[in-house]
């Protein structure tokens, strides 16, 4: 894959924070950046023929482990920041009727 | 012996889920014995540095050290790791009654400080994301934890900001990744003279600084701050003003003095960041109403005055930089207990409505008149010593020096208009029982600490630093007088211009920055810091 498609990604996710007015998309828009880091740096991290790293048989070309086991690692975390940023964001319009950023001030 | 930081991460940790799962609210009470517990095995850690310095690093698994997970202990972060336990120790006295049957709070509470300790003692830059999340994850729901509809706005507010400034920093690990084959942070800074005038390494620097930006919450990206310290219980919000917010300073000195070595010309860019920061958050605090407010944007002031000191990167700025963070620490979370006191005891926020404490609760006054001292800069206190080590480098610098000397008077200023809670008569009936004694000793163990660092300095610096202060003088009768001089000038600063409530006043205090306009100013900060490393 294109590593310029993530950098899209990244700036379409600045993009969707500075403009939206909506607290879900803003969510939504930071997941999106968040899925355009793990594509990037997996994406550095392997080439064409590269062989999963789960086998015994060193004399296979095997791509580069730790950004694989790095960004598992950072799938969950951003799983969990999405969740609970949704969660609040359900308790905001029980409480208030509105998820819109500009209607909860004050 | 080794084995020591991994007790300290975990016995927190697991203590918080044993709290979680055993039914009777006694257990709560194994707070204390944790706290003892780890204060304890510091004391022994460190003794035992001393004598086998090779035991500060450990690495985990038995893997090869490159790409192993390891902790690595210094100077630097074992004097946070020591202000951790103090500060949650104190903490968790003060609100234990108050708090006691909340099984949810103590959990939050204890598990952060594993967290927190994980995150300072880590020498894996990508370990340091991983507990950069948890801390932001926990820490948003201990601000939200009341549930009230400001609270949400604040926390989901922090949450979002401080993920993307995660996401941030993980791109500036991933090409210090590529370029070195290894995120063990201790082998990147040998490593570093080679790469550093690299474009990439450029970029890494940037990004990460930009990250470390948000969580410290300086200029122009401090929206989240004063929200959320303004919302939260009076008990969190020492904790996140005292401590959490530290962990920014923390890292910079990391990033910028340790791995990079104040590259770029950078130290100066810091040192306009932090003189404008401090401006602002004073300019705010003068103007707000709110007694929590005043001190919450108070700590985007000090804070940057912690930025002017460690942007030097050495020296003796360096050093008052850092002995301000622990010193801000002490002061900020005896001011915010304090207060928390009064606005319980007088059910109300607005600074107008709380007259009398003296009169009403005169050990609560007394506590929170030391706090102001000490936060004003009053020769004696721990405040003096470290701002006079700030102001040490720019001494004979005219311009920053009168900056420095109107921030100075700001505080002040801002600070009058608290004391006069102190004095006068109450305006309402107050109940005097909703305050406890058991609330009162924490806080009188931090005004005990604040007159210690403040007396007995010399032999503290000695010891931790291997320094003397030659240029610090407390005994002298010209601190005193500018001091009094200074209180007089912002006593009729405040009774000309802020109690009148003009518009200008007004203005300011009504400018809030929505969430929007705050990514805004993140994405201007990134671009800014790109531009300015490729210089």
């Amino acid at each position: 894959m294109n590593p310029y498609v993530t950098l899209v990604l990244i700036l379409v996710g600045m993009y969707g924070l500075i403009s939206s007015t909506n607290i879900i998309k803003s969510v939504f828009m930071a997941t999106l950046i968040e899925s355009g880091v793990i594509l990037l740096f997996l994406n550095l991290g392997q080439w064409n023929g590269g062989v999963i790293p789960i086998t015994d048989d060193i004399s296979l070309a095997i791509v580069d482990p730790i950004p694989q086991a790095l960004m598992i690692t950072t799938i969950v975390i951003g799983s969990t920041v999405t969740s609970l940023a949704l969660i609040i964001s359900i308790k905001i319009f029980h409480n208030h009727g509105s998820i819109e950023w500009k209607d909860l001030k004050k | 012996m080794v084995f020591v930081p991994v007790l300290f991460v975990f016995l927190p940790i697991v203590t918080a889920i044993i709290m979680f799962l055993v039914k009777p609210n006694w257990i709560h009470s194994l707070v204390f014995v944790l706290q003892v517990v780890l204060a304890i095995l510091f004391m022994l850690y460190v003794m035992h540095l001393q004598t086998n310095p090779d035991d500060a690093l450990l690495v985990f698994g038995g893997y090869d050290v490159r790409i192993a997970i390891s902790f690595y202990a210094d100077t630097l972060n074992l004097t946070f790791v020591g202000l951790t336990i103090f500060m949650f120790f104190i903490v968790m006295y003060y609100s234990f009654k108050a708090n006691r049957k909340e099984k949810k709070y103590f959990f939050f509470l204890t598990f952060l400080e594993g967290v927190f300790i994980g995150l300072l003692l880590t020498n894996d830059l990508f370990n340091l994301f991983v507990f950069l999340e948890l801390m932001s994850l926990l820490v948003t729901i201990l601000i939200a934890y009341r549930k009230v509809e400001q609270s949400l706005k604040a926390g989901l507010q922090y949450l979002l900001i401080s993920s993307i400034a995660a996401m941030m920093y993980l791109l500036g690990v991933m090409i210090i990744y590529y370029v070195f084959g290894t995120i063990n942070i201790r082998l990147v800074t040998e490593a570093m003279p080679l790469y550093q005038d690299t474009m990439l390494m450029r970029f890494a620097y940037a990004l990460m600084l930009a990250a470390f930006m948000v969580k410290g919450a300086f200029f122009p990206v401090y929206a989240w701050l004063p929200k959320a310290h303004g919302v939260a219980q009076s008990s969190i919000s020492a904790l996140l003003s005292g401590l959490i917010v530290k962990v920014a300073l923390y890292l910079i000195i990391r990033l910028h003095g340790i791995m990079f070595l104040a590259p770029y010309g950078f130290s100066t860019v810091l040192l306009w960041v932090g003189f404008i920061s401090s401006f602002l958050g004073v300019l705010f605090a003068m103007s707000q109403k709110d007694v929590k407010q005043v001190l919450a944007y108070h700590t985007v002031s000090q804070v940057g005055l912690m930025l002017i000191g460690i942007s030097f990167a050495q020296g003796t700025s360096f050093i008052g930089g850092w002995l301000h963070i622990v010193n801000h620490a002490l002061f900020k979370s005896l001011l915010f207990l304090s207060a928390g006191v009064m606005i319980k005891v007088y059910g109300t926020k607005k600074a107008a409505d709380i007259r009398g404490v003296f009169k009403t609760l005169p050990w609560t006054g007394a506590l929170f008149l030391i706090g102001i001292l000490g936060i004003s800069g009053a020769p004696l206190l721990n405040g003096f010593i470290s701002k006079t080590m700030i102001k040490y480098a720019f001494q004979d610098d005219p311009f920053f020096y009168t900056w420095f000397q109107l921030i100075h008077l700001g505080t002040i200023v801002s600070f009058i208009k608290l004391s006069l809670m102190l004095f006068g008569q109450p305006k309402q009936s107050v109940s005097v029982e909703k305050s406890s004694y058991r609330q009162h000793i924490p806080m009188t163990i931090l005004a005990l600490v604040m007159l210690v660092i403040g007396i007995g300095y010399q032999p503290l610096f000695e010891l931790i630093f291997k320094i003397t202060p030659y240029d610090v003088h407390v005994f002298s009768v010209q601190h005193v007088l500018e001091y009094a001089l200074y209180g007089f000038v912002g006593f009729s600063v405040y009774w000309l211009f802020i109690q009148k409530d003009y518009r200008p006043t007004k203005l300011i205090r009504e400018f809030t920055m929505s969430f929007p306009t705050s990514n805004m100013w993140l994405v201007v900060v990134i671009v800014l810091f790109l531009g300015l490393t490729l210089r």
